[in-house]
């Protein structure tokens, strides 16, 4: 390899890290540039939805394609809601103790549902998800059922500001124990069990442990989300968490790209973000979200991370074909 | 004895309905592979096209109903083509796919018509009458609509030289292939069919109950359940989970909450997916 080649693999090594450090000070200056509160109550919303449309991914790493995740997020943000509203409990409890009681119910019903592959796992993630928010309805008299829980204790109460430092740390510490967890070893070996389970078993990878281990990791944030989004949000309810907020959570991920880190990141901000800025259109919004995920789904297969590779791969296509034709000509 | 009769009569009326509309939910997951998450939403897009062609526009209710039927269907084709093919052997795009059209129908319904709930005026209006028992006669027409309808079904799949294509295909589509069947055209075709039978189910029940844009979610849910009971893969097996999920629905409400039916609805399906995968009558996993 010559020297040139050294220095420009150095160069891109630093061009990632730059990126996000770059994106980090944009969003922490970004109070500053836009001093709308409404802009702010939709950039910590989306905020929380990169750490549920992450979580996700993470799961899907394995081979298991959640369709009830929002469901996951429901027991999370009511476990937050009853105990900081019913109870009077402090959020600075009850946001970890969401999370914990997401995972330990993730735990318990990781081992069975393991026994499911592929699309049965979906279908019973989908009505493992359903079933949730109908005991949530059942138990009507502590969670308020479909209607929900209105006044639940904020973590800084009406401070924009002080919500929007708070929630962009938590997601930038879940997007590092995430990223950390998918590139160690565990990640390699859930990646092994996606692409073939009798292979990985074969090889002494236990699968029922690491799937149940990936849904738990995954569930934890998922339900740090949802704790998080009832302090945020202060009023909760079912429909907030039922079968369209879970596919929606799965077309984050899988408009940003299936196959990168950064994919449900950019999912997410993109399907959020964009409808919000063309909120004059009203009702009309929903056209919007529909037309780019077409677009998406027609001109970049692997989802929008993948655009940077497909620019790649045909700027070489093209020159290949110069070639070709340089060489015919002679 | 008058209520046993009426949550008799709206257990069968849900049951040929859900069973009409899961038919052709399972048609399109046997044959081309793709869950179809639109399918609630063309369910409930039909009853609102009728409403549109017999009061807005004042035809008779019969023509509005046949013209739904067949708009949906001609969407279906649409679909089929533009939408589901290039996407095959794409589980995942797919998917993306018809929750964009879903979305695309609720907020062109949303636009159009409104949020708000409507009815369809009844198609056959009164009651009928036999010693005791009475019955609206909408609910009897529903039934025997349902009822007719799958017995042609039935006869189409079982007999007709399309219907055993379509079931060559859900078995071993490479394998109906070599056998000369045109999977293109067979599965076009299963696509209209799926979205006609949707689009009759959507136009009775829009008449015995509310249309609304949310409608669809909950019927998709059902359609998934009733597939999921019978087995991927098996179209017999709808009949029988039809009538379970049907009768759950018709009758449990009268002795317990709304919510409760549900649970039970729902833990049945998760019960029977961690012991017997396959369904009732599904062949493997």
């Amino acid at each position: 390899m010559s020297e040139q080649q050294l220095s420009v693999k150095k160069q891109s090594r630093l061009v990632k890290p730059a990126i996000y450090a770059a994106v980090l000070v944009i969003l922490i200056i970004l109070p500053s540039i836009i001093q709308s509160s409404f802009l702010m109550y939709v950039f910590t919303l989306t905020l929380i939805y990169i750490i549920a449309a992450s979580s996700l991914r993470t799961i899907a790493l394995s081979g298991q394609v959640s369709l009830g995740h929002a469901g996951f997020m429901s027991i999370g943000a009511f476990t937050a809601g009853v105990l900081g509203q019913r109870f009077g409990w402090s959020p600075w409890a009850t946001l970890p103790l969401g999370a914990f009681a997401t995972m330990a119910i993730a735990i318990i019903v990781g081992y069975p549902f393991a026994r499911l592959r592929a699309i049965y796992f979906s279908m019973i993630s989908l009505f493992f998800g359903i079933g949730i928010l109908s005991l949530i309805s059942v138990f009507q008299k502590y969670t308020g059922g479909e209607n929900g829980l209105v006044g639940i204790p904020s973590l800084f109460a009406g401070s924009y500001l002080a919500n929007y430092y708070f929630f962009l740390g938590l997601t930038v510490i879940s997007l590092l124990i995430l990223w950390r967890f998918e590139s160690c070893r565990i990640g390699l070996k859930l990646k092994s069990i996606a692409q073939s389970h009798l292979l990985a078993s074969s090889i002494g990878v236990d699968e029922t442990g690491y799937r149940v281990m990936a849904l738990a990791v995954g569930c934890f944030f998922v339900g740090l989300a949802g704790a998080g989004f009832a302090h945020y949000n202060i009023a909760i309810s079912t429909s907030s968490f039922n079968l369209i907020a879970s596919t929606n959570l799965l077309i984050y991920v899988l408009l940003g790209g299936i196959g990168s880190f950064v994919g449900p990141i950019i999912g997410t901000v993109i399907l959020i973000i964009i409808p919000e800025l063309f909120r004059s259109l009203k009702s009309f919004s929903p056209y919007l979200s529909a037309g780019i995920m077409i677009l998406v789904i027609f001109l970049i297969p692997q989802g929008v991370t993948s655009l940077p590779q497909m620019i790649k791969g045909w700027i070489i296509k093209l020159r290949e074909s110069r070639y070709v034709n340089h060489d015919a000509r002679n | 004895m008058e209520t046993v009769i009426s949550s008799l009569s709206s257990a069968l009326v849900l049951s040929s309905m859900y069973i009409l509309v899961s038919l052709g939910f399972a048609l399109l997951l046997s044959i081309m592979g793709i869950l179809n998450f639109a399918h609630g939403a063309i369910y409930m897009v039909a009853g609102y096209i009728c409403y549109q062609f017999s009061v807005e526009l004042g035809l008779n209710q019969w023509i509005s109903l046949i013209l739904s039927v067949v708009i949906v269907g001609l969407f279906g084709l649409f679909l089929e083509k533009f939408c589901f093919r290039p996407f095959l052997k794409d589980w995942f795009r797919a998917v993306v796919m018809t929750i964009a059209v879903t979305l695309i129908i609720e907020t062109t319904v949303n636009v159009t018509v409104g949020v708000y709930t409507r009815q369809l005026p009844l198609f056959i209006p009164g009651v009928f009458k036999a010693g005791a028992i009475s019955v609206s006669a909408e609910r009897i027409l529903t039934f025997i609509a349902g009822g007719v309808l799958l017995l042609l079904l039935t006869w189409f799949i079982r007999k007709a030289k399309m219907g055993q294509q379509m079931l060559a295909i859900a078995q071993n589509s490479e394998g109906a292939a070599f056998q000369g069947i045109d999977i293109n055209r067979v599965s076009a075709i299963a696509c209209v069919m799926g979205c006609a039978l949707a689009a009759i189910a959507g136009c009775l029940m829009g008449a015995l109950f509310q249309l609304s844009p949310y409608a669809g979610d909950s019927m998709l849910l059902k359609a998934i359940q009733i597939v999921i009971l019978s087995g991927i893969g098996s179209f017999g097996g709808i009949v029988f989970a039809g009538l379970i999920i049907g009768f759950i629905d018709a009758i449990l409400p009268l002795l317990t909450s709304g919510a409760i039916t549900q649970t039970v609805g729902v833990g049945i399906i998760i019960v029977l997916l961690l012991v017997r995968p396959q369904g009732f009558f599904g062949r493997e996993v």
